[in-house]
């Protein structure tokens, strides 16, 4: 080719065939991340199960046998909804790579934990599905996951779920999740939730009526489109089959206005309520006693005729005695409150979502702590 | 005719690779450029900050991760150079060498077979036998087949030593270094001579082939490791002006080896004569025809004996050459003798390839947290076009009948091998010597010391799986059981690609130990050697 416009040709004509090769693979790897993820999603919880048969079934549990009294509440869903005692649990923040901080927790605590919460997030990222393995591993340990459900809208590809192109989408994010646009999300989610056979409590869109919060709050939505989104998700879950989910409505008492948002008897199976003392670690906070931040809405919410659970409980060490707050939190607590049938300890060591720095309220290792917590249960419960 | 005779007689055809076309390149190019992108993709991909477990590790895993993929972006651009030489009527009359060599140990029949082929060569010319067996059936064996017979003992610098000094004693203009395990076939002085018009080629190689593969295992895969090399490969070069001598059968000028002061002589003999030839502004062609065939390493040991040989010896074109020689090259001869002198760091890359999920299984060390669908879905174009790219290039095999193909016995053997290539490339590294070891010419038997760091790696991967099971049983934690469990099992699926390879080399080195010794060359039917190039 001596000619250098037929080289020109050439070269641009094979670099043109290349992109359009290669914009081919893109375009199939798109379409195709749907199948090939989840056979590699069944692969790879194929390898738990197998490993589970074959081998760890040969080992000798040693934490599930000491939550063997938990089974008879575990295994039936209509005592869940009805307890008759109270259960204790703990969220701790190193979960994603090993349990055994509540392990170390249960053992200072001399009380081994039967709730277990995690965390997860909507959207269209593997670790936004349901979290299958780490509910497994709760199960394993003899214990039942409560998975928080953060309804935020803008992590799915709006283009590939074919949704409107919106600069927030979560912006009146709750009436479209109540207009179906997110089914698809739901859908898998409840199918995987049935497929897990096993009981859960899920606490879908927490705080939901703090206005400076999550996006699911006021500031985006109508109390009426929450409701909605809630019921919406509830049916969809029902009309799937998975029909092992408790499910908890948990608002933030301090912003009053929670009672709009409460999706009905038919809805809800437990109350949540967070009871965070911040102390004097931000401006607009100071020591409140666990009393000042529950009991004061102790009284309406009992209303609600529901079994009510402290979602997240902890207390900061700035302002006061974390000591001195937690004994009092748990001295006489079901004579003062009949109705809270479960705390779950916040244990957050990294905490970087409220405030622009990073809180610890973890008590996991702090061993004064975990011993006033078991001195005042054993001396007033 | 059975089928293997069948397969077996269409060897001793005269064969030459397919014809460079334009649209042939035009495909080719689009492959590359489609390649490139999703290169350029990958990285994009790999290089994310929350991919990082380990930062040096990630180092380490990203480093041997994109010196392959380097090394596969420059041998496309090898590709897209690609030229066949129009082939050149043989002048008459020219005054020609054909050199073979004979050490103590080696067999008597095979020079009987090789000096009487060489004598069938239809071009004018002398056959010399350099000798220093001090048999003297040597002797008679040369005479015999009108071979000039050289005394040359106790020169240093083994098979060139004795090169060199016949340079000395001869007035022949051109030579032919024939290995005494090669048949040439009569037409081989025609397919090769007349390159040799233009005054500035200083040598010409031919394609290598052989005629023993179907013997064992690691006969098939020693073979299969050339087969894209002595094709596509060496055309490449052969555009770009850098094909070299190597392996056996390069016809010299004999001005041109006097103007570097003789052939080079070490482990890599080939190849330093080759750099000196260019730095001396000799041109080089390589001609894709099959007009000779010789033996290649039947049994595992002779097989790694050879690999040890050339990885130490490639390291000093690195070392040696390279850096004295490297201003009087052009820029394509740079790039191509460092890719080549470099190309047995494959040991080392291999090395850490194997070690990750022992790493990660005794000291919890883990390079990288990358999704494995993720990784699929960027990964899989490259490994695509790779295999596209690949098999298209096999038009330009040299004997495509007999070569085409996944050639994963190669593969299988590349990869068992690594050990070989390691200690080549550390005995490089420290300037260390290994003896010089000529390649067996006939099977060996026993189970060669090569397979002790394969049986090694067996046991280690059993152990290893022994103490993961007790582990996991016994010690183990409750709390993090399930959450490790697929990394774990993946860890093995990881290791067992490696564990596959290593049976695989366990078994050609097996299947060696009962390998029959024969003279493979008793059975070749010279006269049945068929001149006639099959055109395409």
């Amino acid at each position: 080719m001596k000619n250098t416009m037929n080289r020109f040709v050439f070269v641009s004509a094979a670099t043109i065939i290349g992109i359009a090769m290669v914009m081919v693979f893109v375009f199939l790897g798109k379409q195709t991340t749907g199948p090939i993820t989840g056979a590699l999603d069944a692969l790879g919880n194929k390898v738990i199960e197998v490993e589970q048969d074959y081998l760890l079934s040969k080992r000798e549990p040693i934490r599930s046998k000491e939550l063997a009294w938990f089974q008879k509440y575990r295994n039936n869903i209509e005592l869940l909804k009805n307890p008759d005692t109270i259960f204790l649990g703990v969220y701790e923040n190193t979960y994603e790579e090993s349990f055994n901080n509540i392990i170390t927790f249960d053992h200072n605590l001399q009380n081994t934990l039967p709730f277990i919460q995690i965390y997860t997030a909507w959207g269209d990222k593997p670790r936004e599905e349901f979290p299958l393995v780490y509910a497994k591993t709760i199960y394993d340990l003899g214990s039942i996951p409560i998975i928080t459900w953060e309804p935020w809208l803008n992590d799915f590809n709006r283009e590939k779920h074919n949704l409107p192109v919106v600069e927030d989408p979560n912006i009146g994010g709750m009436a479209a999740v109540a207009r179906g646009d997110y089914d698809f999300y739901i859908e898998e989610w409840a199918k995987d939730v049935k497929d897990f056979k096993n009981n859960i409590f899920i606490r879908l869109g927490h705080e939901m009526n703090d206005p400076y919060r999550y996006p699911w709050g006021p500031q985006n939505n109508e109390p009426h489109d929450f409701i909605a989104a809630w019921k919406h998700v509830v049916d969809k879950f029902k009309e799937v089959g998975a029909n092992n989910v408790v499910w908890v409505w948990a608002p933030h008492p301090a912003y009053l206005k929670y009672g709009e948002y409460y999706p009905g008897d038919d809805y809800v199976d437990w109350i949540g309520i967070g009871a965070l003392n911040y102390g004097t670690a931000a401006s607009w906070s100071k020591w409140w006693t666990f009393d000042e931040i529950y009991g004061n809405y102790y009284d309406w919410l009992d209303m609600l005729n529901k079994p009510m659970m402290i979602t997240e409980m902890g207390s900061l060490k700035v302002g006061g005695s974390r000591e001195t707050w937690f004994k009092e939190a748990i001295s006489d607590l079901p004579k003062k409150y009949p109705r809270l049938n479960a705390l779950v300890f916040f244990n957050d060591s990294d905490d970087k979502t409220t405030l622009n720095k990073t809180l610890d309220w973890s008590i996991v290792k702090d061993t004064v702590v975990c011993t006033t917590i078991n001195n005042a249960i054993i001396s007033s419960w | 005719m059975t089928a293997r005779k069948k397969r077996y007689s269409e060897l001793w055809k005269t064969w030459e690779a397919g014809d460079v076309t334009n649209s042939r390149r035009f495909f080719f190019l689009i492959l590359v450029i489609a390649g490139i992108i999703s290169i350029v993709l990958f990285f994009d991909w790999w290089f994310h900050s929350d991919h990082v477990a380990s930062l040096p590790l990630f180092v380490l895993l990203s480093l041997i991760t994109w010196w392959g993929i380097i090394r596969l972006i420059l041998i496309w651009v090898n590709y897209l150079g690609v030229k066949k030489p129009v082939s050149v009527l043989a002048e008459p009359g020219l005054k020609v060498a054909i050199f073979t060599t004979s050490s103590p140990g080696e067999p008597l029949s095979m020079f009987d077979k090789t000096l009487e082929a060489c004598a069938n060569i239809n071009y004018p010319h002398t056959t010399y036998l350099l000798d220093d067996t001090q048999d003297p059936a040597f002797k008679k064996v040369a005479e015999k087949h009108g071979a000039v017979w050289l005394e040359l003992v106790g020169l240093p610098g083994a098979k060139a030593g004795k090169v060199n000094k016949a340079l000395s004693m001869i007035d022949e203009d051109f030579v032919l270094i024939m290995d005494p395990d090669h048949i040439p076939f009569p037409n081989f002085l025609d397919e090769v001579l007349g390159f040799f018009k233009d005054e500035k080629v200083g040598f010409v190689q031919v394609s290598q082939a052989y005629y023993n593969q179907y013997r064992s295992f690691t006969a098939r895969g020693a073979a299969e490791q050339t087969y894209t090399f002595y094709g596509p490969t060496m055309m490449g070069m052969n555009g770009y002006g850098t094909s070299v001598a190597i392996g056996a059968n390069c016809t010299f000028r004999k001005s041109a080896l006097d103007s570097i002061g003789g052939h080079g002589i070490g482990l890599a003999e080939d190849l330093i004569t080759s750099i000196r030839l260019h730095a001396k502004g000799w041109k080089s062609v390589f001609n894709p025809v099959v007009v000779s065939r010789g033996l290649v390493p039947e049994d595992f040991g002779s097989f790694c004996k050879q690999q040890l040989k050339w990885s130490r010896g490639v390291f000093e074109v690195l070392f040696s050459e390279l850096p004295r020689l490297s201003k009087s090259l052009t820029m394509w001869q740079r790039i191509s003798y460092l890719a080549i002198s470099t190309y047995y760091l494959v040991g080392v890359t291999t090395f850490l390839y194997v070690s990750i999920p022992f790493m990660y299984f005794w000291g919890g060390w883990l390079p990288a947290k990358m999704d494995f669908a993720e990784f699929l879905i960027n990964g899989s174009p490259i490994i695509l076009i790779a295999l596209l790219v690949y098999l298209y290039v096999q038009r330009w095999l040299s004997h495509s009948p007999s070569e085409r193909g996944l050639h994963w016995r190669g593969m299988v053997l590349k990869f068992a091998t690594w050990p070989v290539f390691f200690l080549g490339a550390m005995l490089a590294v420290v300037n260390a010597d290994i003896p010089y070891i000529p390649t067996a010419k006939k099977a060996v038997k026993g189970l060669s010391p090569y397979t002790r760091p394969l049986i090694f790696q067996l046991v280690l991967f059993i152990l290893t799986l022994g103490y993961v099971i007790y582990d996991r049983l016994y010690i183990a934690s409750e709390g993090i059981l399930i959450l490790t469990s697929q990394r774990v099992w993946g860890m093995f699926a990881f290791a067992s690609v490696s564990i596959i390879m290593v049976i695989g080399g366990i078994y050609a080195a097996y299947e060696s130990r009962n390998l029959e010794a024969e003279e493979p060359w008793e059975n070749i039917d010279l006269t049945s050697i068929d001149t006639s190039k099959e055109l395409k």
